[in-house]
Parts: C-alpha cells; sequence; structure tokens
C-alpha cells in the first residue's frame, strides 16, 4: 500500500465529565459545598491541587471553581461556592437549582495556579479563596514543607472550612474581619524569604495588596489565583496584525475589534477556550515569534515579560506578526 | 550530551514486572540511578539504592541473608528500610550508615517504584488496569530497551499518521474513502486521541486473533491516552456481528537515562482467553509493530544526541503530543525539592 495522502482532520476538545450531585453542604453562611461524582462511580479524571473545573450549567454560563477536596480521591470532587450577591448569575445559579441528584456537565481540570515544590509555603486566602488552598496545604503538609495559612474573611461565620483547618493546629491563622480586623499583611509578608513561596487567592483587594507587598521578594515568589478579570486599562489601543498559525501552516490577519482566539477558530484552525477574558488559561498559546501584548488577568510578570506563552483570546502582538504554535 | 533531565522523579514508575523480582537481588537502572530489586520474606518487594553506604560497592554483588541485605566487601547488612544495622568489624554503626529507599507498589503484572521525593508518594495511585487483572481477560507481554528517550516514546504512541509509513501492513485501511476526523481531548495531567472506522474488512492479524472472517465488515474503535509520563495504553475495539473484540495495549515507559527507555508492554483481550492461535497472532503483531517504530526513534535519538535539539515542527496532528510535552513540563517545574 501507499501512503494515503488524504489529510486528518483533528477535533480538539476538553474532557467533560457528566456528573451527578452526590451531596450539597452548609459550610458557612452563604457558602455551600457540593459533591460531584460520576452517577456510575467510575473514575474522574487527575487533578492537582490548586486545579479547578467549568461547570457548564447553561449553555450561557459557564463558571469556575477550584476543587477543594483531595486529589487522591478519584472518584469524587468537591467544590465549594459563595452565594455572591454581585454575581453575574453563576453563583446564584448553583445555590438555587443544584442538590443532590442534580445532573450536570463539568469540564476540566485544568490547572494555573500548580503547587511549585518548595521548602516553605505562605498561603494568604481571603473568604471562598480558601477553596483551591485545602489541598494544597494537605499536599505542603504531607510533603514535609513548613507553611502557615493566613484567613481572612468578614466574620468567623462566613469562613467555610474551619473544621478541616483546626487540625492543623496554629500554622492556621484565622482573621474574621469583625474579630481582628484586616488582615496582617506587613506582618504576613513584609520581610521577603528567598526559599518561600506565596500562594493567594481572595477578592481581587486582597490579591492586589499581597501583590503590593511582593514586590520586594524574589521573581516567581508569588502565585495568584483569579476568577475574574483584573480591572482592564482602557487606555490600550488594539490594532490589526498577522497570526501564523505554526503548526497547521496557516496564515490570519486580526483586525483590531476581533481576537486572535475568534479569528483562527473562524480559520478552522483548532483551539481551546472557556472563559474568553484571561482568567481561566484554557487557551494558552505557545509563542513561536513575536512579541505579545499581553491583556490577560493571569500570567506573572515574569512569564509575560518571558513571552512564551500568551492568553490568546485577549491578548494581542506588539508588532506586525507573531508566529503561534497552533 | 548532558541535556537536563526531562522526566519527572515524582512520579510511579515500573521497575519491573512482578514475576521478575524473585529473592535474588536484582539491579535495574531507573531514571538514572541503580536501583537494587528484591522480596523479602514474607514476598514484599524491597527497593534500594544499589551502592554500599561504605565503598561503593553494588549491593546487588552481596547476598540477602535473613531479610537483611549484606555487602561483598565487608559485610555491611541492610535493612528494608535501607538503614545499615550491622557492620562486622565494629559493635557500633556508623552515624548515617543508609542508602536509600525507595517507596514500592506491586499491582498486578508490575512492580511500581517512586524515585522522588517518598513523602509525596503517598497522595499518588499508581494506574489502575483492570484489564490486566481480571479473569474474564488474558494478556501476554514482554520487554523490550530503547535507545531513545521516553517522551520520543511517547510521542510515537500519541502519533497516528505515522501509521501509513511504517505499519502500512498492520495497518491498513485501504477501504477509507476518507480518513476519519482525530479526536484529541485534553485534561490537567493527561491526553487521549480516539479515532472511529466505518464499517470495513479487518486485516490478517485481526481476522487471527478474534477468529472473524477476515470478509466481514466491522466497525472499529481505537483510543489511547497518555495516562502519566510513565504509561501510555491504547484499546482498540472491533464491533463484530455477535459482540465487540476489545485488545488493551500497555506501555509502561520507564527512562533508564536520559536517551535510554525500557518499555514493559502488555496486551489484553477480553477473546479468544485461551487461544493459542490468537495469543501468538496478537504478540507478533505488537511485537513488528515496536521493532518497525524502534530503529527510527533510535535515529532520532541519535540526532538529537550529536547535533543538537532546536524545537521541532509540529504539523497540526501532533496536537496530541504538544499536549504531552506541556503536561510533562509543568510536572518538571512543580516538581519538589528532591532529596539528594
Ligand atoms: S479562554 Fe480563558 S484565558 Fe483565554
Ligand atoms: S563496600 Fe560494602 S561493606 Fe565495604
Ligand atoms: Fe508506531
Amino acid at each position: 500500500m501507499t501512503a494515503s495522502s488524504t489529510a486528518i482532520t483533528t477535533v480538539y476538545t476538553e474532557h467533560v465529565s457528566e456528573l451527578e450531585v452526590v451531596s450539597r453542604t452548609d459550610v458557612a453562611d452563604g457558602v455551600i459545598s457540593l459533591l460531584l461524582a460520576a452517577p456510575d462511580g467510575g473514575e474522574l479524571p487527575a487533578w492537582t491541587p490548586g486545579a479547578h473545573v467549568d461547570l457548564l450549567l447553561t449553555p450561557e454560563l459557564t463558571r469556575q471553581y477550584s476543587l477543594c477536596g483531595s486529589p487522591s480521591d478519584r472518584s469524587s470532587w468537591r467544590i465549594g461556592v459563595l452565594l455572591d450577591p454581585a454575581s453575574r448569575g453563576g453563583s446564584r445559579h448553583v445555590h438555587e437549582a443544584l442538590a443532590p441528584r442534580s445532573r450536570l456537565s463539568v469540564r476540566g481540570p485544568r490547572n494555573n495556579f500548580p503547587l511549585v515544590g518548595a521548602p516553605t509555603y505562605v498561603f494568604v486566602a481571603g473568604g471562598i479563596g480558601i477553596t483551591p488552598l485545602l489541598p494544597m496545604i494537605a499536599e505542603a503538609d504531607a510533603a514535609g514543607a513548613q507553611w502557615t495559612l493566613s484567613y481572612g474573611g468578614r466574620t468567623r461565620a462566613s469562613m467555610g472550612f474551619l473544621d478541616e483547618l483546626a487540625a492543623y493546629g496554629d500554622r492556621v491563622v484565622v482573621w474574621p474581619e469583625d474579630e481582628r480586623g484586616m488582615l496582617d499583611l506587613d506582618g504576613i509578608l513584609g520581610r521577603p524569604q528567598p526559599d518561600a513561596l506565596v500562594y493567594t487567592c481572595g477578592p481581587e483587594g486582597l490579591l492586589q495588596a499581597v501583590e503590593g507587598r511582593c514586590a520586594a521578594w524574589p521573581a516567581g515568589s508569588l502565585h495568584v489565583e483569579r476568577f475574574s478579570a483584573k480591572p482592564v486599562d482602557s487606555a490600550a489601543v488594539s490594532t490589526s496584525f498577522e497570526v501564523i498559525c505554526q503548526r497547521s501552516g496557516i496564515t490570519v490577519t486580526v483586525p483590531e475589534d476581533r481576537s486572535i482566539l475568534e479569528v483562527v477558530q473562524d480559520a478552522g484552525v483548532p483551539a481551546l477556550s472557556s472563559c474568553l477574558e484571561g482568567v481561566c488559561g484554557t487557551c494558552e498559546t505557545a509563542v513561536v515569534e513575536g512579541e505579545p501584548d499581553h491583556r490577560d488577568s493571569l500570567l506573572s510578570e515574569d512569564e509575560k515579560a518571558a513571552g512564551d506563552f500568551m492568553m490568546i483570546c485577549v491578548s494581542r502582538a506588539n508588532g506586525p506578526r507573531l508566529v503561534l504554535d497552533l | 550530551m548532558s541535556a537536563a533531565r526531562d522526566y519527572p522523579l515524582d512520579c510511579w514508575y515500573v521497575a519491573a514486572s512482578a514475576a521478575d523480582v524473585g529473592s535474588e537481588l536484582t539491579s535495574r537502572r531507573l531514571l538514572g540511578r541503580q536501583v537494587l530489586l528484591y522480596r523479602d520474606g514474607a514476598g514484599t518487594v524491597v527497593a534500594l539504592e544499589d551502592r554500599c553506604a561504605h565503598r561503593a560497592l553494588p549491593l546487588s554483588m552481596g547476598s540477602l541473608v535473613a531479610d537483611r541485605v549484606v555487602c561483598r566487601y565487608h559485610g555491611f547488612a541492610y535493612d528494608a528500610t535501607g538503614a545499615c544495622v550491622d557492620v562486622p568489624s565494629q559493635d557500633n554503626v556508623p552515624f548515617g550508615a543508609r542508602v536509600a529507599s525507595y517507596p514500592v507498589r506491586e499491582a498486578g503484572t508490575y512492580v511500581w517504584v517512586w524515585l522522588g521525593n517518598p513523602r509525596r508518594s503517598a497522595g499518588s495511585a499508581v494506574p489502575r488496569m483492570p484489564w490486566l487483572e481480571d479473569p474474564a481477560w488474558s494478556s501476554l507481554g514482554g520487554e523490550l530497551t530503547v535507545a531513545s528517550g521516553y517522551l520520543l516514546l511517547h510521542e510515537n504512541a500519541l502519533d497516528r499518521t505515522h501509521f501509513a509509513f511504517v505499519h502500512p501492513d498492520t495497518a491498513h485501511r485501504g477501504y477509507l474513502e476518507a480518513e476519519p476526523p482525530l479526536k484529541v481531548e485534553v485534561s490537567e495531567t493527561s491526553v487521549s486521541y480516539a479515532r472511529d472506522f466505518p464499517a470495513g474488512p479487518l486485516t490478517a492479524w485481526q481476522s487471527a486473533a478474534t477468529g472473524l472472517p477476515p470478509d466481514v465488515l466491522c466497525v472499529q474503535r481505537e483510543s489511547g491516552v497518555f495516562v502519566s509520563p510513565a504509561l501510555h495504553v491504547d484499546h482498540m475495539e472491533i464491533v463484530g456481528p455477535e459482540r465487540s473484540y476489545r485488545t488493551v495495549f500497555v506501555r509502561a515507559f520507564t527512562p533508564v537515562d536520559g536517551s535510554t527507555t525500557r518499555v514493559l508492554w502488555q496486551v489484553a483481550r477480553d477473546y479468544a482467553t485461551d487461544d493459542a492461535l490468537a495469543s501468538e497472532s496478537l504478540r507478533r503483531v505488537h511485537e513488528r509493530t515496536m521493532l518497525e517504530d524502534q530503529p527510527l526513534l533510535e535515529a532520532i535519538q541519535a540526532t538529537l544526541d550529536r547535533d543538537g535539539a532546536p524545537r521541532p515542527v509540529n504539523a497540526a496532528a501532533d496536537i496530541a503530543s504538544v499536549k504531552a510535552h506541556s503536561i510533562v513540563r509543568r510536572l518538571l517545574e512543580e516538581e519538589s525539592p528532591q532529596p539528594q
């Protein structure tokens, strides 16, 4: 037989699990935890601490939640959901519509917030931001690392998972705002520690304050997980540029009013996406040549400067041309 | 060449077939380390650094006496934790006399070992491979050493576009009018491909293995998954007129060092389970495809070693191997500080 010259179409997707709510627990004021499993009890995809999944709630409503159970439990996933009055509908839908035996589609897991091995960790959580840190703490503790968690929240009653955290003793410092005021970030982060990594998740105000305190820390020390986009720099102008999709051998022009992602997908180039606002990491693409204009809320300053990867749902080009690994 | 290590240590790798580990001391090179393997009196597999703490003589040259490894040179004796518990020339054991001991899991056909940070092993399970243990299935297998890095083997296993060129006889799909789409699916730690073939005739080996006549038209499904840096599993299903015939091809890829890989493979099937001809046919076709790939992978590795490894040009259908590389890259970045 001679080799066929027939082209092969590649369909590229992220794993989607059809799951069932096994149980729903109130863990604090306005916070529930859901345990999800395959209806047939089958094995779920593996994940590592810091991973999140997309709940595909309705065709228009997709929301990201951190996995907060144990990665060694391969038959169920736990998430924690805060009913956010200011939410765009995701958490309300979860609180109102999901009960034991509800079915839902869950995409992922994926991880933009991986726990990098280190001898020492400083964990800083605000409110529901505790969720991705729970499996990280368990892993750091099991690996024999030194660690501390500072956990802030409005009131003690609003802070979930305190019972689980109690097992760690005084490594965990609980800071309800109405009892102790704001987290003492100067005390926690004021002095840079060369061999420690900082992991933080919580409301935007906390994340920005932690970023400020960590400016003096060694590059790469700080790891931040965001579930909503950073406030954007509205002065940024968008121009048109060319994108060469290297693997596919296709060149496209991205006009000023469209994203790289939209344009390449229209050209039939397989590319993944989820949030479309530069927070989830699904569309991360390797840059072969050219300088990206990063507009995501995900990459660190060092990663942006290195320019090896970019989020093509929001980021653009500094210059006329990018060659991407697509 | 001293390229940076490209295999994570914090991962379970197959050290040996369970049948190959007995009460005699055996030594294997795994992930750039020399590892001593044996079964103690209770049948539990032990993995230790194969290097005496005293004068670096391989402990595998010594002997196993009452569950202690006794060095051939001066008789230092080590227990299963790697601690030196006896030094014949003195009453006390010198401070710090110990060798590394590695976490081990025995599961069915394979003995798995964790050579990274031992404390991280507890939270990580060895992959489940029910077909290798289920009595309704039967399996056969073997071992092969390939002079190429383990990532080249993973790429090769995820790569469907080389079949027409490298395995034209085993993979013949001459009846196809168009190539079916290649579905590639990713999750955080794994990547898989799947293809469904419309009804067509079987190849000679498929008909020999299943006992189906070659001209009966069957739908076929194939898929494969990068389970971890240590493991690739392929599934092939032939939908026959009466039933489905499922074959699973397991390949454990264990880096010996950066440019040599040991492949411990198994082929399991849920049909003709005690038919020697089926076994023979499956053994032959799987060995043959591996031997067809081997010289190519070795020539690639030799070229990379000799002339360096600039970024390769990928094609669209290489998306699965691109993703496997990015999974491995992240695992390496996250790896915990390794004990010396
Ligand atoms: S799709 Fe979420 S970061 Fe681009
Ligand atoms: S080298 Fe092992 S006892 Fe001396
Ligand atoms: Fe092959």
